[in-house]
Order: structure tokens, then sequence, then C-alpha cells
């Protein structure tokens, strides 16, 4: 690739000239490396270049001006809500207060209220007379209930104002948070960390040591003072908390005799645990979802930095600007590793501060940087791919938004089900949460986004490369190219039959990322939709995987369309794909198999017979390389021909997950 | 502008704009709609849970517990009996109800550590509390200066609606806009930076009219997804009030937004700024229009409800205008602008 270079081709431009002291050390790994640190430093320097003052001006003209406003109204809120809702009242009503007061409610007197077909509708959505409360129309009773809140608020209000508090506030409460071992008398002992401290906030010693069974409870209790202090201390995130254990009526706090008083509110490690007596509005639930809005965070940054990478690499390929780079001594790899440096080390940067900012660990950063990898390489591939600006704008939305989803949806389900593993921010959540992760998780959690950046990088690498960067050509043809440009790559190095098995068992993680994004999107939907989906996607995914880079190598005319050649070639690739997937058996370890829809996705855990267990074993690979030679058959007689024998094989693999899951399901 | 129609729908880009747009919409609700159900009971159905009630004063308790839906309350005279049965599981919370030397109550709340089930819970609890608190007050009646007002009964009322007007339809609708004025910027740059717009000059037309062609064409983009989206929801089951005057104000947004975003791409120099300056200025453009009498947003929600004010209408005329004076500033622009210099 790199032999036809000519260092002094792009002699008159300023970068290709700095270039030529690095003649002298083109070979070797040291060679490689500075050439690399070269291309990312004018990376650097050409961004920071372009980017020219009036630009920076406007900018922080405009982040001033919305920070200025922003900050001004940051009181008032967004005010979506306001005047949303009508309703008809008479001044001198009680409630017409409530409604003025509340910002959703716009009052109008009852003589102005018109209603039309026998009450159904008008231009009131609440109606108040005679002490009455009516709604009216299709969204009559939103605002209805919404004017129900409002007079609570309304309430809460004039209590607060009450001089004689403890009439305003007549019932007062205590809540906390209590482990209990369902349904396993003996074990449960090891898991008693320090999350059980909540119990010891109980302030009256006596009645947790008679009511908890558990004797670590009792042991726990002498030092429960300074327990609860280190835990206070421990930095957790738990923002909420304060406010909920500060919001309490404190003033009333000295009158009850309770010698809760004694132990100081020092606010334990858990979601608003409340030992300081309250009303009963400061109870707030615990908002399990705090440390996935933290973890979230890690993603944002993402989001835009991938936009001025792929604008970088997208520059290259406008008016052939990437070939100079081209021609210089550097390679390809060497190029795309040095423009893609800075951007890297730049979303490394921000996952460090973030993680520092609210209270992550190592862990959180080692669970971003694969997020991280997977963005830029998307969007590398992504840039490569488009054929204009307007593509690219598409290219990078949608991988926003799948990554995204990818990262988001399953750490939803973190604390509910092993499959939330799939997605490292699940990782950052357990990592705030304060959670120990075992290695294994993190391999599982990463290793399809390492895996799947890898693969992704390899492909845009394979178009790297002057017939492509410089053309138009659709999306779709230029991943065929992208592929047959690794199905090349491959058969100069081992053989031409050597890629369908190769690339078969490349393309698993994806495979495994994009069954493991199935599952996820269906566990919440019922099992009787979900199931049948989920087969058929599986199995699609896994059929595509197999048969498109065959059907790329005939489409641009790597293998002969004959039909040993197709069987060969089908069956090279079934095998590299059951190789490849026995691999990803890794995923027993985390005991998916036990979810109903894992097992739709991935096939039933092994039994422990030793006949079944072979029959299991073998049972895969006749249907791979059946369904793979189905695909590949189709895939050498053309498009339409691929397409019919792609649904065929798809079918049929469904069909054969089906028997299996009901044979030994 | 055929030409940029055409080009857009080659590169299936609008089918991919729209996919984004219906993934994200459903992101968006199944967020709301799967934490509305966790912070509202009643979406929970057929979801009973027992709470233990002990102590002196369990009567009210008991009562209100009785009226909330999903809770049933059961009186333990033994504490530690109500503590055993939570340890097994029986009962799903202990409440300890007493009265202090000021006649007020004091419950002590003992729930379950078990994540989502335990939100759950709280939320009935507290909702069980203030009820009791609401009666008690009105017994304390003559010693507060107010008497609380009382609370209407509650209803089986979606919790749904409130965020489908409020942040779903706005979400819906400004996104075509933003997306619109996207494309004009990434087109009119590309043409910059390809040297394109030299070729456009021999055709039998004026530079104007190339960007009016693009400025329409992509403004138009708007209003059309807007009344899927429409379409959509009224089919859903979502009245929509004044569709008219909705598609009005994505249309005159879409021109607004567009030729700012024109204007952008032929001010900044390459794409990264251009796309910089553009989405930096929408953010800020949003930001800023919280200090508008209405929110862009709460516009939308009034007219979809069918709640609009005079300031509603006036604000409409308004965004017309601007649309109208912005067109017409682009068009002076680009008239005095020397292609060549581009």
């Amino acid at each position: 690739m790199t032999d036809g270079r000519d260092p002094d081709a792009g002699g008159a431009d300023g970068i290709a000239g700095s270039a030529r002291p690095a003649e002298a050390e083109t070979g070797g790994l040291r060679g490689r490396v500075t050439r690399t640190l070269r291309v990312a430093r004018w990376e650097v320097t050409r961004s920071v270049g372009t980017v020219d003052r009036k630009t920076i001006l406007v900018v922080l003209a405009m982040v001033t001006v919305a920070g200025v406003v922003g900050l001004a109204a940051v009181d008032e809120g967004l005010a979506l809500e306001s005047e949303l809702y009508v309703v008809g009242v008479d001044e001198d009503d009680p409630y017409h207060d409530v409604a003025v007061e509340s910002t959703a409610f716009r009052p109008i007197p009852l003589s102005d209220v018109e209603l039309e077909d026998g009450s159904e509708d008008g231009n009131v959505d609440v109606v108040i007379a005679d002490d009455r409360i009516g709604h009216v129309g299709t969204n009559g009773e939103a605002a209805y209930d919404a004017f129900r809140g409002a007079v609570e608020t309304y309430n809460e209000r004039r209590m607060a104002a009450e001089a004689d508090e403890t009439a305003a506030y007549p019932v007062l409460v205590t809540l906390e948070y209590q482990d209990r071992d369902l349904g396993d008398p003996v074990g449960g002992d090891d898991l008693v960390d320090d999350e059980e401290d909540s119990t010891d906030l109980e302030p009256e010693a006596d009645e947790t040591a008679t009511d908890d069974g558990a004797d670590d409870d009792a042991v726990d209790e002498d030092d429960s003072g300074t327990d609860d202090r280190e835990h206070g201390a421990d930095g957790e995130v738990d923002d909420g908390d304060g406010q909920a254990d500060g919001a309490g009526v404190d003033s009333t706090v000295d009158d009850t005799d309770d010698d809760e008083l004694a132990v100081p509110d020092v606010g334990g490690g858990h979601a608003a645990e409340q030992t300081a007596p309250g009303t009963p509005g400061t109870l707030s639930p615990p908002f399990p979802f705090q440390s996935l809005v933290l973890a979230f965070l890690f993603v944002v940054p993402m989001n835009f930095v991938i936009q001025a990478y792929g604008s970088t690499i997208m520059d290259e390929r406008i008016q052939r600007r990437g070939e100079l780079l081209l021609v210089s001594p550097a390679g390809r790899l060497e190029i795309v590793a040095g423009k893609t440096l800075p951007y890297l080390l730049g979303l490394v940067g921000i996952s460090v501060a973030i993680a520092l900012a609210i209270g992550g660990g190592l862990l959180s950063i080692g669970a971003a940087i694969p997020i991280a990898l997977a963005f830029l390489a998307a969007t590398f591939t992504g840039a490569m791919f488009a054929r204009s600006f307007k593509e690219l704008t598409f290219v990078t939305v949608t991988i926003s938004v799948v990554l995204t989803t990818y990262a988001f949806v399953p750490a939803i389900f973190t604390d509910v089900t092993p499959i939330a593993l799939i997605s490292p921010l699940t990782l950052i959540v357990l990592d705030l949460q304060g959670d120990s992760v075992r290695l294994a998780e993190y391999l599982f959690s990463t290793g399809p986004l390492y895996f799947g950046a890898a693969v992704c990088t390899l492909q845009g690498l394979g178009v790297y490369r002057e017939e492509d960067m410089f053309t138009q050509k659709a999306i779709p043809s230029k991943a065929v190219d992208a592929i047959v440009s690794q199905i090349d790559a491959i058969s100069r190095r081992v053989h031409a039959y050597a890629s369908p098995f190769v690339l078969s068992a490349l393309f698993i993680p994806f495979v495994f990322a994009a069954q493991l994004l199935v599952v996820a999107v269906f566990f919440a939907v019922p099992e009787a939709i979900a199931l049948p989906v989920v087969f058929v996607l599986a199995a699609a995914i896994e059929e595509f995987a197999k048969s498109i880079h065959v059907y790329a190598g005939f489409a641009r005319s790597r293998f002969d369309a004959s039909l040993r050649v197709a069987t060969v070639l089908g069956v090279l690739s079934g095998l590299g794909f059951f190789l490849g997937e026995k691999l990803t058996h890794a995923v027993q370890f985390v005991g998916l198999p036990e979810l109903t829809v894992g097992v739709a996705a991935f096939g039933p855990a092994l039994s422990s017979e030793p006949l079944v267990l072979a029959a299991l074993f073998l049972a895969p690979l006749v249907l791979h390389v059946v369904t793979a030679v189905v695909g590949a058959l189709g895939a050498a007689r053309g498009r339409t021909s691929y397409a019919v024998a792609f649904v065929l094989a798809t079918l049929i693999h469904a069909a054969y997950n089906l028997g299996v899951v009901s044979l030994v399901g | 502008m055929r030409r940029e129609l055409r080009s857009l729908r080659s590169e299936k880009t609008i089918v991919l704009a729209i996919a984004i747009q219906l993934f994200i919409a459903a992101f968006s609700s199944f967020l709301v709609v799967g934490l509305v159900t966790m912070y509202d009971p009643s979406g929970v159905d057929g979801h009973e849970m027992e709470v233990a009630l002990t102590g002196e004063d369990t009567a009210e308790l008991l009562a209100a517990a009785d009226r909330q839906d999903g809770l049933t309350a059961v009186s333990y005279e033994d504490r530690s009996q109500a503590h055993a049965d939570f340890d097994t599981g029986q009962v799903a919370a202990v409440l300890d109800a007493n009265r202090d030397g000021d006649d007020r109550l004091v419950v002590r709340t003992t729930v379950p550590d078990e994540g989502l089930a335990t939100t759950v819970l709280v939320v009935q609890l507290r909702e069980t509390l203030e009820a009791v608190e609401h009666q008690e007050r009105l017994e304390n009646e003559d010693r507060l200066a107010e008497t609380p007002l009382p609370i209407p009964e509650a209803i089986d009322a979606s919790p749904y609606v409130g965020f489908t007007y409020t942040i779903l339809l706005p979400l819906l609708l400004f996104l075509p806009v933003f997306l619109s004025g996207s494309i004009l910027v990434d087109s009119l740059v590309e043409e910059r930076q390809r040297g394109t717009l030299e070729l456009l000059r021999v055709a039998p037309l004026s530079f104007v009219d190339v960007v009016d062609a693009k400025l329409l064409a992509t403004a138009a983009l708007a209003p059309i997804q807007a009344i899927a989206w429409l379409a959509l929801l009224a089919f859903n089951g979502t009245a929509i009030a004044n569709p008219l005057a909705l598609v009005a104000f994505v249309f005159a947004l879409a021109l607004l937004v567009v030729a700012v975003g024109a204007g952008t791409a032929l001010a900044a120099p390459d794409r990264r700024q251009a796309q910089l300056l553009y989405s930096i200025g929408i953010v800020a453009a949003l930001v800023v229009s919280v200090g508008l009498p209405e929110h862009p947003a709460n516009t939308v929600a009034k007219f979809a409800i069918g709640n609009p004010t005079s300031t509603t209408w006036l604000l409409l005329a308004l965004y017309c205008l601007l649309a109208a004076v912005a067109v017409s500033l682009l068009r002076r622009g680009v008239r005095r602008l020397e292609p060549e210099s581009l």
C-alpha cells in the first residue's frame, strides 16, 4: 500500500516539508510512533489554527448571553406547563386562589365559560361551581388531576406560614431502610456490607437488637456511631438525601421526646434515609437512577467530539486534500492513528475529569474508554463511507443515537438483571454505587466494544486509499468495498478461501452486541411478543454476518461464481462462525442464560449429560454450515437471489433455535 | 431546488432522519412511561402490598391505608411480631404510630432495601401519610389561621397528558426544524468547499435563486414532517386542537432557522466552525427564548391542547414576521456577496 510513496510529492506544502527529516527514520517501531505523533501534532495545530478569532468571539458572546439569561431564568424554570389548562372559577371561590397561584392554570370567570355538546366540550378544562369540581373535554381528566395536585401544593404553602407548627404539621415520619434476606435464612452474611449500616441509624438500639434476628446487627451496634460517621463521610454520590434530611421541619425536632436528637444527623449513605422526624411531604422515595444519570455524563461529551472528528476525516476526502498525507512516508495506519490520537486523548482527559468530579474511580474511566473508542471507530468508518457532509451529519447522529442507546438502555436494569452488564455504563453505575466488579464482568461488558471498535477501524482503513476516498459511491457499495479490501488482505497473506472463515469470526463481536441490544430492547416487552421477534432477529443477525462477506467477494468477482466454490465458502464461513461463537460462550459465566430471552438469542445453557453435551456442541456446527452454504449459494447468483437465500437461511436458523429451546427447555 | 431534494432522496438521508426522530421519541417516551409508572402506583395494577401497623394510635392510618390503591394495612398488637413478619417477607413495611407530648402522630416507618419495589412503596406510604396529615389538620382547625382547602377526590387520569403536550410534541416539532437548518449548513458549506458553486454560476440562475431554492427545499421538509407527526399523534388518540397554527408555526420557525443557518454557512470559514456556530446558536436561542412571555415549547403545547391565549397568537405572528425579516436579510446579503469570494 505504501510502496508508491513519494516523499517529494508534497514539497510545496508546509506539512510535507516538515516531514522530510522523518525520512531518516522510516523503518521500525520508533519510526512508526514518531510519524504517528507527527500526524497527531499536525492535526492539533491545524484544528487550532482554523478556528479563527471571529468564530471564538461569536461563540463566546452567544454562550455569555445564553448563560446570563439562563441563570436569570433558572428560578422560574422552563415554565413549559405555564397556563396549559383553563379553569372556570369565580373570584370569590376559595379555589380561585389555587388557580392563580399555580402556573399551569389560567382562571376565567364562570360567566365566560362556554360549554358545548351538553358539557362534552368547551373553552375550559376544569369548572368549579357550588363547591363541586368537574372536568370537561378530552383533557379534562388530566387537568383535574393536575388541579388536585395544585390544591395540595396550595395547602402546603398555607401550612408553612402557620404560626402553630404542631397544629400545621400534626404527623411526623421517620423512614429507615432495612436489609432482609428472603428465602435464605443461613447465607447472606457475606453480603452484609456497609450498606447494612443504614439499619444502625435506628435510634432505639434495643429495638434493633430484639427485632432483627440477624446477629450481625447486634455486633455492628456497638460501633454504630463511628460507622455512621464514616458512612456519611464516604463522599458517596448522594446529593439527594442531604436535601431530604435537611428538609424536615427542623425547628420542631426539639419538641419530640425521642432520643433521636442525641444522634447527629450524619445523613446515611442511603438515598433519602430519614432519621429525623419530618412531615409526610418530605419523604422522598429512593431514586434508583441517580448513578445512571451521573454515568450518562460520560457519554455526553463523546457525542460532541465525534462531530469534530468526523469533520476532520471528511475534510481529507474533499478536494483530494488527503492525497498529500497519503503520499507522505506515513502509512495509512499511522495517518489514521495520528489523526485519531488527539481526539482519543481528549476524550480520555474529559472522562478522567468527569470521574474526578462525580467521584468515580479507575473502573469508571476504564469503562468509559471502550465507549469512546467505539464512538471514534464508528465515526471514522462513517466518515470514510459518507458521500457528503450532509450524509456525514446523519451518519454521526445515527452513531450517537445507536451507541447512546446501546450504553444507556441496558444500564437502566443495573440492579435488576445481569443482562445490564452488556453496557459498560453499567460498570460505571456499579462503580458509583460503590459495588465491586469482577475482571470477567469487565471483559464481558467491554469486550464487544473493544473488538467492535477494532473491526470498525479495520473496515474504515480498508477504504482509506485513493480509489475509495475521493470517489462518490453509495454507502452499501463502499461497505462492500471495505469488506473486499479485507478479503484481499487475507488472501494475500493466507489464501483466498481463508477470508470467509476469518471474517465470520471477526464479525462475532458485532453479532454479539447486536443480539444483546435486541435482547435488552425487548426485555421490557411481554415474552409472548418478545420471544418470536428475538428468535428471528437473532437468527437474521447471525446469517447476515455469515453471508455478507461472501456476497461481497462474489459481487466484486473475488471468487468464481460456481456451485463448488460457493459450497466451500459457505462451509468455511459456517465453521469460522461456529468457532467464534464458542468463544463468546463466556457469556454463560455471567449467568445470562438464566434469562428466557437470553436463551432465545444465545441458545440454552450446557447440560451436564455428556451425550446431550456433545449433540448440543455439534448441532450448531451443522446448523451454521448448512445456513452459511444456503447463503453462499444465493450470494453467488447476484443480489436478488442473495436476498431470497438470506431469508431462507434466517428461517432455517430461527426454526432450529426454536426447536432446541423447546427440546431442552 | 429539485436537485437539492433529489440529492436528499438519493442519499436516503430523510429516511434516516425520520428513523432517528422516531427513535428519539420512542426512547424518551420509554423513559417517561417507565418513570411515571414507577412513581405512580396506580399505574401498577393488581399489585397489593401489605403493611403492618403497630403502636397506640393506628385507627386513622388504617382507614387511610385502605383508601390508598395498592396498599392493605394489617394491625399488629405485638411490635416484635410485626418485625418478624417483615423479616420473612409477609409484610412489605412496618409502620409504628404513636402520639407524642404535643399530640402529634409520630410514625416510624421501616421499609425493605429492595430497589424499585421500595420506591413504589415509599410513594404509596407518602400519599397515605399525607392523607392522614390532611385529616389531622382538619381536626386542628381551631388552632389554624387558615383551614386547608378540601382536596378533590382522586380520579383515574392518564399521567402522560402533560408530558405529551409539553415535552414530546414540542420535541417532535422542533427536531425537524433543527435538522433542516443543519442540512442547509452542510449543503452550502460543501458546495463552497468542493467549488461547485462556481458551476452553478454558469447555469441561467442568479446566486440568490440558488440560495432561495436551497432555503425553500430544506425549510419545506420541516412542516411536512410536522404534519406526519401530528397525524400520527392524532391517530394514537392525542387530540391536536390547532393543527394549522402548529404547521404554520413550524414553517415560520424552519424558515427562520434555515435562513440563520444559510447565513452561518456563508460567513464561517469551514464546516466545523459553521456547525459549531449553528448548533451553539440554536441552543443559545432556546435558552434565551425563556425570556419571551411564552417559551416556544409552551406555545406549541397551548396550541395543541387548545388553550391558546392572545399572547400565543401574537407570538405566532411574531415568528412569521421574524422569518420574513430573516429571509429578506439573507437575500439582501447574498445579493451583495461576490460568489467568487467564496
